[in-house]
């Protein structure tokens, strides 16, 4: 395809604010992201000790603690399975107020604080929402948006040369060139990933939002009504108000895995259950599960009375509105395939991580006064906030994972307090580097950086003993991958740190990333 | 930029919609069975749009060939769907 020159401009323009306005959300999505791809083993790091898995006859006595306790989780009522998100089972329901009630077995009164370590969750909301209450999740869909648009104009921008310096990675005095090539290089090759995140981050973020805009315009109002069906498998059934008892849950457990597998799906794990109308003729249960080779979750719906199928959404045999919405959850959470699809997640992610922290620091570059020290007051204004939000985060997300660990040996709340801690941290990085010379700034972030990481696995070791050499001795994998991975990460930022020292001795002095630039 | 931008957000919000409906009501079977398919491809065509909006030669010409296009698309749809041609 040939483009004409101003088109191209045009295109340029176009990344450069995109990428300007949602670059540094999309670093900190990506960063958190990244981290997330592993809550699971996260869950486990962050808890005080390895539970045993507890078995389905606690899942039945829980929930029949709960029906008894609790009416309103007669109407719907969620529960996870022992060993889906956690070793023991929790069931969720709304109260009268419509405020979310979680129970474990240990805690029939219900809580409106979910169970398990809060150090997954925070992560995940770094993630979608940046930390913000509700509108973080809007504003985060905008910044997918945003990034769909930055993806086709860096695309079509890089179109004339994409072939010719695909694998073009030119180091030498030239560093604009060479920080452009990977900047190239990692979006290109990662650009399917790209897109997949677009889409349905984008998706995820928005689906309710779009569903409200395209119902009247559309579909004739029929969208809302109709959707239902597109995404749960049990039909709705009315209450009859004549009584009969639940069939026991291991019976239901039992029967999940046997429809599945006539429906050729040999290995379903079944996650979590949905209960309608519990106690009434007309109580239905949902089943969701996951099976290795599958691509999604799939899911059975019984009469909860009597066992007997209603309907099934399984990978292999369901509908397209079921494909595809657990193509999206799949394709995005990526909780598919094995440890090495995650790994690769968390690989692209970090890349994508770097992604948007050269875009900033290219669009830095382009705009210096190559023949004088003084700098552009927004090249200086961009240079601080790269620094003090993207290595900032760095350090806040890895302040979290200490607090996780020693809050609760110092007896204190740790929810709240790794909250402080990490939106703390986060919020003086970004304060140091605003009144820094930029370089300054990023070697010392970096340093800090490198040395909390560092503190990761040390915290971990001395709070619960589960020192790496222990875990991997013990075969604890996630555990053991965690505390390396931190060291692995500190080792990086330590590198870079060290780079900018140099950076510091033997750059140009007509920059922003002079030693004294102000 | 910016006039061929906005022809591309606001227009080519509706006509992302007109050209969604359209296909998901054409398409042989029931609508609703390709809800999410449609809500999944709306975010990537709406963003299609607004980047080929830049290609329009002007502001003006994008938000009135943008904007008829919209108006058409929805119109036919509606017109369609009230007289029962499609499900």
């Amino acid at each position: 395809m040939k483009l004409k020159p101003a088109t191209l401009r045009t295109f340029t323009t176009l990344h450069s604010w995109v990428g300007m306005l949602a670059g540094f959300a999309l670093f900190v999505a990506f960063y958190a992201g990244a981290i997330t791809v592993f809550h699971h083993s996260l869950q486990q790091w962050a808890s005080p000790q390895l539970a045993a898995t507890a078995s389905l006859d606690d899942a039945q006595q829980l929930l029949d603690q709960v029906l008894a306790r609790h009416p309103e989780a007669r109407e719907h009522l969620g529960m996870t399975f022992p060993g889906y998100e956690l070793a023991e089972p929790t069931a969720y329901w709304q109260d009268a107020q419509g405020v979310w009630q979680f129970a474990t077995p240990q805690q029939l009164a219900g809580s409106p604080t979910p169970p398990g370590a809060s150090l997954p969750e925070l992560v995940n909301e770094l993630h979608y929402t940046l930390g913000l209450p509700l509108v973080g999740t809007w504003l985060m869909g905008l910044v997918s948006l945003l990034y769909g648009v930055a993806l086709v104009s860096g695309f079509v921008i890089h179109l004339p040369r994409l072939f010719k310096d695909l694998f073009a990675l030119r180091p030498g005095r030239n560093l604009k060139r060479f920080w452009q090539d990977a900047h190239n290089v990692i979006g290109v090759l990662s650009l399917p990933f790209h897109i997949v995140f677009a889409v349905t981050g984008a998706l995820l973020c928005l689906l309710f939002v779009l569903m409200l805009a395209l119902n009247p315009l559309v579909h004739d109002g029929k969208l809302m009504a109709a959707s239902t069906a597109a995404m749960d498998t049990a039909p709705n059934m009315q209450k009859t108000d004549v009584s009969r008892p639940l069939s026991p849950l291991a019976s239901w457990h039992a029967r999940a895995i046997a429809v599945a597998a006539e429906h050729g799906v040999a290995d379903f794990v079944p996650g979590y259950l949905k209960l309608a109308h519990a106690g009434d003729a007309h109580a239905v249960v949902e089943i969701t599960g996951t099976s290795p080779r599958g691509l999604g979750a799939g899911a059975v719906a019984l009469d909860a009375t009597s066992g007997a199928v209603l309907a099934t959404q399984l990978p292999g045999s369901r509908d397209a509105n079921h494909a595809v919405l657990s193509a999206v959850y799949a394709l995005h959470f990526g909780d598919y395939g094995n440890v090495v699809v995650r790994w690769l997640y968390f690989l692209l992610g970090l890349g994508g991580a770097f992604l948007f922290y050269s875009g900033n620091l290219l669009w830095i570059e382009s705009r210096r006064k190559r023949r004088q020290a003084e700098q552009g007051r927004s090249s200086i204004i961009m240079a601080r906030a790269t620094v003090g939000v993207c290595i900032g985060v760095c350090v806040a997300i890895s302040a979290a994972f200490v607090a996780a660990q020693l809050l609760p040996a110092l007896g204190w709340r740790v929810d709240a307090g790794e909250r402080w801690i990490c939106l703390g941290s986060w919020a003086l990085c970004v304060a140091w580097a605003a009144r820094r010379a930029p370089l300054r700034a990023a070697r010392e972030l970096l340093w800090l950086a490198a040395i909390v990481t560092a503190l990761v696995p040390l915290a971990h070791g001395l709070v619960t003993g589960g020192w790496f050499w222990r875990s991997a001795a013990a075969g604890h994998g996630a555990l053991l991958a965690i505390d390396l991975g931190a060291l692995a990460l500190a080792a990086g930022f330590a590198s870079l740190a060290r780079a900018a020292s140099r950076r510091s001795r033997s750059g140009d002095a007509n920059s922003v990333w002079a030693d004294q630039a102000r | 930029m910016w006039a061929r931008l906005g022809a591309g957000i606001v227009p080519g919000f509706f006509l992302a919609a007109a050209l969604l409906g359209l296909v998901s009501w054409l398409l042989p079977g029931r609508w609703e069975s390709t809800i999410m398919v449609g809500l999944l491809a709306f975010f990537p065509l709406w963003i299609g749009i607004v980047c080929a909006a830049l290609r329009f030669s002007s502001g003006r010409r994008a938000w009135l060939c943008l904007g008829i296009a919209a108006v058409a698309g929805l119109s036919l749809l509606r017109l369609l769907q009230a007289s029962g041609w499609v499900g």
